[in-house]
């Protein structure tokens, strides 16, 4: 049998002030998914090494880690497709979170932003007002599936930059639940769910498609831009500087074809907050100290009323 | 010259040999930040394609490829705004549209999908262009000037046309994200392990240096939304490629290169400083193939690129 050795992070928050690493080797098929190389780890070579695991089988969400650098399930990663030419596979704990023991981390985060969202069904009803479960046309349930199928892993929360410089930001798996509940015809807190997540930040997804890798096909950036057309359809929290942006580059690129820069930072900032005005403008003191301000007015592409007519075929919003 | 296409003739992968490619004639969409605050990007780009001998026939009435920001009001105004790009380009007899941004690429590409995999989306976008005699075929694909440079040109017709070997100096890709995923619209190369730009690097004689920041956001697309996010984004990729030896930074995205360029002033309280010089790609193929250093806008960067020509003895 192949040997595959692994390379460990090894911490223990109730002991360590550093991490080290152990390398431990195990006499496993190549085609061994690394979560059970590291169950063979543990039960033959070391019971002290820590980490999550329940199915076995991509249902559980317990096992994500990251693996030779790349968040995902290890009970979904064969060693073949990972390990280097000497049979070597590096595990580490998932980035973004506090490690607690081994590749078992603090998940208080990701668990606290999901509690955000009442993540229950509040019906308008109660349910002993029905003899038998709300029936839903399955038409309306359709957009819910993919959603449905997230497990919980956090491998996108892991994924994400935006959470991993600025850890108020609800992440990609709580605004993809959010949706779940939000586009849920058995729900009657709509505009209080969009009220909570655009509070949670909804609109600092840098659509970066970093959790585009979801183990479980969620795509949770695309159900963050669902949510955003929900805030802008149903105006909430509309002062806010996302949908400003959103709605002053429609304006701009209506007027002119063109994302005017000037006119998106003033309009999304504010015209007349000062203070918010004089934060943004150190970058533009540099860029016009390199003559390269974006100009203010600019002239509109040739042909400019086509965009109008797309604008207005399509009832693009843009106030 | 337009024909309308078969779908199983059309071809939305990048792989395909177009028209254009062999008759070195292409649709050009330079994109919003490229005609604004990014002039430099345009006329180095324009040198690039004078010196590499293909011609580049910009689209002038193009609109915004929608930056990613108008799909989040409609699900349909990115798709139908490109189709009415794609559709001046045919009109042209051009059938590949070469962008300069990883923003619009992704986004132009992500439209051309939709549009080319459903007769339906088509058909509801021909309604709408249909209002102004408009109409797209579905002949056009998108793609990156990079990836124009390796697939048409060629590494080895590159490295021959070098005439100024960057003498080893050590250049960090930084990637952006739309040029690479989500892989299902670009899939040009790996989004995890690229390396494009590593072998255009090597091909015009400087070193790739290896970063974990190399394909992660630079923040750009919100900046605006919350003060500090950017600079943080930015501190944290330019630390990284720093730590491992860079000397300048290579982008093919004109908002990587304003953010990384602009915020890394901002973000040195919190990461230290890096101050790495952020080229355009191509400023610094173009710098390579011998195009004079004074008509590609270095001294338009907010971080002068030009300190770290001079310290590998590139220019004086
Ligand atoms: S969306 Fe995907 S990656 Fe994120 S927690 Fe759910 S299953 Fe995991
Ligand atoms: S697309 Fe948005 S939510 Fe997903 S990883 Fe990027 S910033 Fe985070
Ligand atoms: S052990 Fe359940 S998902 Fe891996």
């Amino acid at each position: 049998m192949a040997q595959i050795t692994l390379d460990i992070f090894r911490f223990d928050e109730a002991t360590d002030t550093v991490p080290h690493r152990d390398k431990v080797a195990v006499n496993v098929p190549p085609t061994t998914t690394v979560l059970d190389a590291l169950e063979a780890a543990k039960a033959e070579v070391d019971g002290s090494i820590s980490f999550r695991r329940s199915c076995r089988s991509a249902i559980c969400g317990s096992c994500s880690m990251n693996i030779n650098g790349v968040t995902g399930l290890a009970c979904k990663t064969p060693c073949n497709t990972v390990m280097d030419e000497n049979g070597v596979v590096s595990v580490d704990p998932m980035p973004n979170f506090q490690p607690m023991k081994d590749l078992v981390v603090h998940m208080d985060p990701f668990w606290d932003k999901y509690t955000r969202l009442k993540p229950y069904l509040q019906p308008k009803d109660k349910d002993s007002d029905h003899e038998r479960e709300r029936r839903v046309d399955p038409e309306d349930m359709k957009k819910l599936v993919q959603v449905a199928n997230c497990v919980m892993c956090a491998t996108c929360y892991a994924l994400c930059p935006v959470v991993s410089v600025d850890p108020s930001f609800a992440g990609p798996a709580a605004i993809a639940y959010a949706y779940r509940f939000i586009e849920d015809v058995r729900d009657d807190q709509r505009g209080e769910r969009i009220a909570q997540i655009s509070d949670d930040y909804l609109w600092l997804c840098a659509h970066c498609y970093a959790c585009s890798y979801c183990p479980k096909h969620v795509d949770p950036h695309d159900r963050i831009v669902d949510v955003k057309r929900a805030a802008i359809k149903d105006r909430v929290m509309m002062n806010e500087r996302g949908p400003r942006h959103a709605l002053v580059v429609n304006k701009t690129i209506r007027q002119t074809g063109m994302l005017q820069e000037t006119e998106v930072i003033q309009g999304t900032v504010g015209r007349f907050n000062i203070t918010g005005l004089i934060k943004v403008a150190p970058l533009g003191l540099r860029l016009a100290s390199r003559g390269k301000l974006p100009p203010i007015f600019m002239k509109p592409i040739p042909k400019v009323d086509e965009i109008g007519i797309i604008f207005d075929a399509l009832e693009v919003p843009v106030s | 010259m337009t024909t309308t296409l078969l779908p199983e003739e059309r071809a939305i992968d990048s792989h395909r040999k177009s028209h254009s490619a062999q008759t070195r004639r292409y649709g050009f969409f330079p994109g919003c930040v490229a005609k604004e605050s990014c002039k430099e990007l345009f006329n180095s780009t324009m040198l690039l394609a004078e010196k590499i001998g293909i011609e580049l026939i910009e689209l002038t009435a193009a609109s915004c490829c929608g930056a990613s920001v108008v799909n989040d009001t409609n699900r349909d105004v990115a798709r139908v705004l490109n189709a009415r790009t794609y559709a001046q380009a045919e009109a042209l007899g051009l059938d590949d549209v070469i962008t300069i941004c990883s923003t619009c690429t992704g986004h132009m590409r992500a439209a051309n999908k939709e549009l080319l995999e459903s007769e339906e989306r088509l058909a509801h976008a021909n309604g709408i262009l249909g209002k102004f005699g408009a109409k797209y075929n579905g002949s056009v694909m998108v793609r990156h000037l990079l990836w124009l440079l390796i697939d048409d040109i060629g590494l080895d017709n590159l490295k021959k046309m070098v005439v100024r070997p960057l003498n080893g100096l050590k250049v960090a890709p930084f990637y952006g994200c739309h040029i690479i995923r989500p892989e299902s619209v670009n899939g040009w190369e790996s989004a995890r392990q690229p390396h494009s730009l590593e072998d255009l690097i090597t091909a015009i004689g400087g070193e790739p240096v290896d970063y974990a920041g190399k394909t992660r956001c630079c923040g750009f697309h919100i900046q605006l939304e919350k003060d500090g996010i950017a600079p943080a984004m930015v501190g944290q990729n330019m630390r990284m490629a720093k730590d491992n030896g860079a000397e300048a930074v290579i982008t093919p995205c004109p908002l990587c290169h304003l953010a990384l360029d602009g915020y890394q002033a901002d973000s040195a309280a919190r990461w230290g400083r890096t101050d790495l010089p952020t080229f355009h790609l191509p400023q610094l193929v173009a710098f390579a193939l011998g195009v004079p250093a004074d008509t590609l806008g270095l001294n338009k960067h907010i971080i002068d690129p030009r300190g770290a020509l001079v310290a590998r003895e590139l220019i004086s």
